[in-house]
């Protein structure tokens, strides 16, 4: 990933890790990341929640990746389908001819098709996309996520926002989350939706350090993504947080004074 | 057989399938963008690509044949729980091509090729043959509009298929014992098969065990044909009817057994994993009776069905504008607007930004403030943006004016305006930028040289009254005095909102020229008591009593503040300190030009976020501590800056009542004379306007002033 403008706080911070080695606690390197991952995926696994490993052709790179299906609660969405779906079929003369001629093919046949099940019936359906990427200028897990239509077009970030719960929805604006925004996907180079990471440290740096004075083992991934993860629409059953087990010897203080002083930055 | 009085009976019996809805990720889209661009070009021949269908779905959800950004690694993996299937892509490259190939003889094709595989048996050793699909395609790469349309191929009996026992949920008919069993068998044969599922199988069941077997192991499995089950990996969701891919399998039963057969029972398998405790008591199991197919349906291909119906529930194709998640401009369009929103989930929650965003904007010179300005604008989101400018760029320029490269000063130099407007375009092509190169005519400039001179004076005073009434902020940033008095009367005159910025060497200012209240014409609910309070002296200020009495530095309504000209001789309240402006010189401190432009659009944004805009009180350097007017904080008059101390002030100051360019007599005679008027101020001498405006007598009175300070001085 390529560095990011926004990263000079976090060197900042990193800068400081020699005078407070707590800090690093807040902070995820990538080998940690992966291990996180990998334990991550066994559970998922276990509970077909549908999450895998997606690599990167030709490269070391992957990502976490699920996909998960919901109905729109939007009530004034499927107008707008059917409205634009309406504009398209009148602009075009032409294929309302093609559609006649296939339907005279039709006759004769009991097609044996149920026929009754319309499309946005009962709500439209949404298939929501969820990658997990590792930021390096940040240290942290990166959510990235676009929702769209069964006809593969993506949602905009105010219909993403209407499918949000609204208890969330309350407080994704006043919260840490207020940070969603519009990023092509680094590895994908297509356009999505991130909950940035510059506030990730800040969140999360508490959770760590109350792990890390209980001297209780945590699966960085995991606890992070139970906080981001809801807010977008994301379940993660809590067996994860009770079963999956964290890095062994995660220790994610591990960067010692020394350590830091041989560190490349 | 029914007879023909219970033909709606009979109809109720006969099965009928959920068709699949087709489901395609925004990454299929960008995929089949990338191959289309890259691989298949004009190729049209068809392409091997694979979808899956899930199985595990809550109620409610329709039954999908996915395809996902993967679809064009035929052989690639599947997600946990899905079943692959293949299909083949047919990308036409014109949409002329899309709608009249022969969608009939398509389906036609690949029925053959099932039927086929039926008859051969190959099918048996590999039942995911019998469900495949068809995607017929056509991407306007120039739109991004894509048209599609799927074919789920199946075969049909030419007539339906009788139940003869209606569907029950498996929890009715297995014992948990049974049920489990099913599962662990059928784990059991997708572990031994090394696929995550297994489409189709037999089952076996009695009270004590449930076996199951590969479809091509039927002779040996199947012992009783009066007691036949088959199970098939079902992606409905429905309690009352079996998804697709059954409908091939039960075509190939009757076809390989059907005559021997008697009652067949289905095992629709449904198999979900909710809070992470999975089940399969959902699975349907209903009892029907197949067709008996003649003996000519051996050897000719049945008929069949299978292109998805689109939305409207009509046979047709559909299409999905993608323009905005694909197409770059509309991407720089959202994530432009997406980031200026940040600003107000959080910090400014009541930032109007649709106010900024839809102003329109002049920006008269494109130098080094034009440059800044545009820039800033455009990072507030502003679309509209309108240069005006005569020069052309010259070496020196592109180090300071940031729109403008070497290049563009080859060959005697682009012109300004029009080379800023191709800049911005390449910055950011959302924004409907326009130049118009034009000299603005000065006081003292004489235009009365010929007939044609006078002529050309007249119709760039016509096309930049056209232009001003076009807009709403009118932004003066040229490098002289005098080609600013134009402007600043037409805007006065047009009561639009004038941001004036100027530089000196060190020093700047950006101010808001006072905006005149509405012309009793204009706005019919204004008293003409208040619209001429403009020509009131500022001596006597006649202020509505709600308002905090303004002083002649404080609290100064927007109506009242002086311009550009005001201010020239009504010199701001600390200005005995600071060194003046010069104004004729263009030779400023380098980062001057970025801070005065960036303030002006700053200015400017501030005041549209005011609720009376124009008309705000101007704050002044005192109000710094006090609750900010806007979300954004101050609205001040005027922004005076000092490299040197790396000091800002914010003065306010009165609209003078003999002002060069704002008074009501210049105002009066513009708009009663018109070209005659400016004619004459442009081909006289200063003493013109000066004798107009009473600013002769103001100075005589001034002289004689300062004399007789001098007299006294002398005679201490």
């Amino acid at each position: 990933m390529e560095e990011e403008e926004e990263a000079v706080p976090v060197r900042t911070l990193l800068a400081n890790r020699h005078i407070s080695p707590e800090m690093s606690s807040c902070f995820l390197d990538e080998e940690k990341f992966r291990q996180c991952c990998q334990l991550f995926l066994e559970h998922s696994d276990s509970l077909s929640d549908g999450w895998r490993w997606e690599s990167v052709k030709d490269s070391h790179e992957g990502y976490l990746r699920k996909t998960a299906l919901g109905t729109s609660r939007r009530r004034s969405n499927p107008d707008q389908i059917s409205e634009r779906e309406q504009q398209q079929t009148s602009s075009d003369p032409h294929q309302e001819k093609t559609s006649l001629s296939l339907q005279n093919n039709n006759d004769g046949i009991d097609d044996g098709a149920l026929c009754c099940l319309r499309e946005g019936s009962s709500g439209v359906v949404i298939q929501y996309e969820y990658h997990i990427l590792y930021s390096n200028s940040y240290q942290t897990p990166v959510l990235y996520f676009r929702a769209s239509t069964l006809d593969g077009k993506s949602l905009s970030l105010e219909d993403v926002w209407d499918s949000v719960h609204s208890n969330y929805r309350q407080r994704l604006q006043n919260g840490p989350w207020d940070t969603i925004t519009q990023q092509e996907h680094p590895l994908l180079g297509q356009s999505f939706f991130v909950l940035h990471p510059c506030r990730t440290e800040e969140f999360m740096r508490p959770v760590m350090q109350a792990a890390l004075e209980a001297d209780r083992q945590v699966n960085y991934v995991v606890t992070w993504l139970s906080v981001v993860g809801p807010v977008v629409g994301l379940d993660v059953p809590l067996s994860y947080c009770t079963q999956v087990p964290a890095v062994p010897h995660c220790t994610f203080n591990s960067l010692h004074p020394a350590a830091v002083e041989t560190s490349p930055d | 057989m029914a007879a023909v009085s219970r033909d709606k009976d009979s109809a109720d019996q006969k099965l009928q399938f959920a068709p699949f809805s087709s489901a395609l990720e925004a990454g299929f889209w960008h995929q089949l963008t990338q191959k289309k661009l890259n691989d298949y070009r004009l190729d049209e021949s068809p392409k091997n690509i694979k979808g899956y269908y899930y199985n595990g779905d809550p109620v409610g959800l329709p039954t999908r044949l996915t395809l996902e950004f993967s679809a064009f690694e035929a052989d690639g993996p599947s997600p946990a729980r899905c079943c692959p299937v293949t299909g083949t892509l047919y990308n036409t490259n014109t949409l002329e091509a899309f709608k009249t190939s022969d969608k009939k003889a398509l389906l036609e094709q690949q029925s053959k090729e099932i039927w086929e595989a039926i008859q051969s048996d190959a099918a048996l050793k590999d039942p995911s043959l019998l469900c495949s699909f068809l995607l017929l395609t056509y991407a306007d790469l120039k739109k991004y509009h894509y048209y599609y349309w799927f074919c789920f191929p199946a075969l049909c009996f030419s007539e339906g298929i009788k139940i003869l026992k209606q569907p029950v949920t498996l929890a009715e008919v297995f014992s948990p014992r049974q049920t489990s069993g099913l599962q662990a068998a059928y784990d059991r044969l997708c572990i031994d098969t090394g696929t995550s599922a297994v489409p189709y199988f037999l089952v076996k069941h009695s009270e004590a065990a449930v076996e199951v077997a590969l479809l091509r192991h039927w002779d040996s499995f199947i012992t009783d044909f009066n007691k036949v089950t088959v199970g098939v990996y079902d992606p409905c969701t429905l309690p009352q009817h079996p998804g697709w891919p059954l409908r091939n399998l039960l075509f190939l039963i009757a076809s390989k057994w059907g005559p021997q057969l008697g009652v067949l029972e289905v095992l629709c398998f449904r198999d979900r994993t909710l809070q992470g405790t999975r089940n399969i008591q959902h699975s349907i199991v209903f009892q029907v009776k197949l067709p008996v197919l003649e003996q000519s349906d051996n050897t000719v291909c049945p008929k069949s069905v299978g292109w998805e119906k689109n939305p409207k529930g009509a046979m047709g194709p559909r299409m999905v504008n993608l323009s905005e998640c694909m197409d770059p401009k509309r991407l720089a369009e959202s994530s432009v607007d997406l980031n200026l929103k940040l600003m107000r989930w959080r910090l400014v929650p009541s930032l109007n930004l649709d106010k900024v965003t839809s102003t329109k904007c002049l920006l008269l010179g494109a130098g080094t403030l034009g440059c800044n300005v545009a820039r800033t604008l455009m990072g507030w989101g502003v679309r509209r943006i309108t240069f005006v400018d005569n020069a052309k760029i010259s070496y020196s320029n592109p180090v300071r004016q940031h729109l403008y490269e070497f290049e563009d000063c080859l060959g005697g130099g682009k012109d300004k305006a029009s080379a800023a407007v191709d800049r911005l375009g390449k910055i950011f092509p959302g924004v409907v930028a326009e130049g118009h190169v034009m000299s603005i005519p000065m006081p003292g400039h004489p235009v009365n040289f010929s007939a044609a001179t006078v002529s050309q004076a007249q119709k760039d005073v016509e096309h930049l009254e056209k232009l001003i009434t076009e807009h709403d902020v009118i932004f003066l940033l040229m490098d002289t005095r005098e080609s600013r008095w134009l402007p600043t009367v037409i805007a006065a005159s047009k009561r639009k909102l004038v941001i004036n910025s100027a530089l000196g060497f060190d020093t700047f200012v950006v101010m808001r020229h006072g905006l005149k209240k509405p012309k009793p014409c204009d706005a019919t609910d204004s008293s003409p008591s208040i619209s001429s309070s403009a020509s009131s002296s500022s001596s006597t200020p006649a202020e509505p009593a709600h308002l905090p009495a303004a002083s002649l530095f404080s609290n100064i309504p927007g109506h009242r503040l002086g311009c550009y000209f005001c201010n020239d001789v009504v010199a701001p309240g600390d200005s005995t300190r600071d060194r003046t402006l010069d104004q004729q010189c263009t030779v400023s401190r380098p980062g001057l030009a970025m801070i005065a432009g960036a303030l002006a659009v700053e200015l400017m944004v501030s005041i549209l976020q005011h609720s009376e805009g124009g008309y705000a009180v101007a704050s002044s350097s005192d109000d710094r501590m006090n609750e900010p007017p806007t979300s954004l904080g101050l609205v001040p008059h005027q922004i005076r800056g000092f490299l040197s101390r790396f000091d800002n002030v914010l003065p306010a100051s009165l609209a003078f009542d003999k002002c060069t360019a704002c008074s009501q007599v210049v105002l009066d005679s513009y708009e009663k004379d018109g070209f005659n008027f400016l004619s004459k101020v442009f081909n006289s001498s200063h003493s013109f306007l000066e004798d107009l405006t009473g600013l002769t007598q103001l100075h005589q009175e001034t002289q004689n002033a300062e004399i007789w300070d001098m007299s006294d001085d002398e005679s201490i």
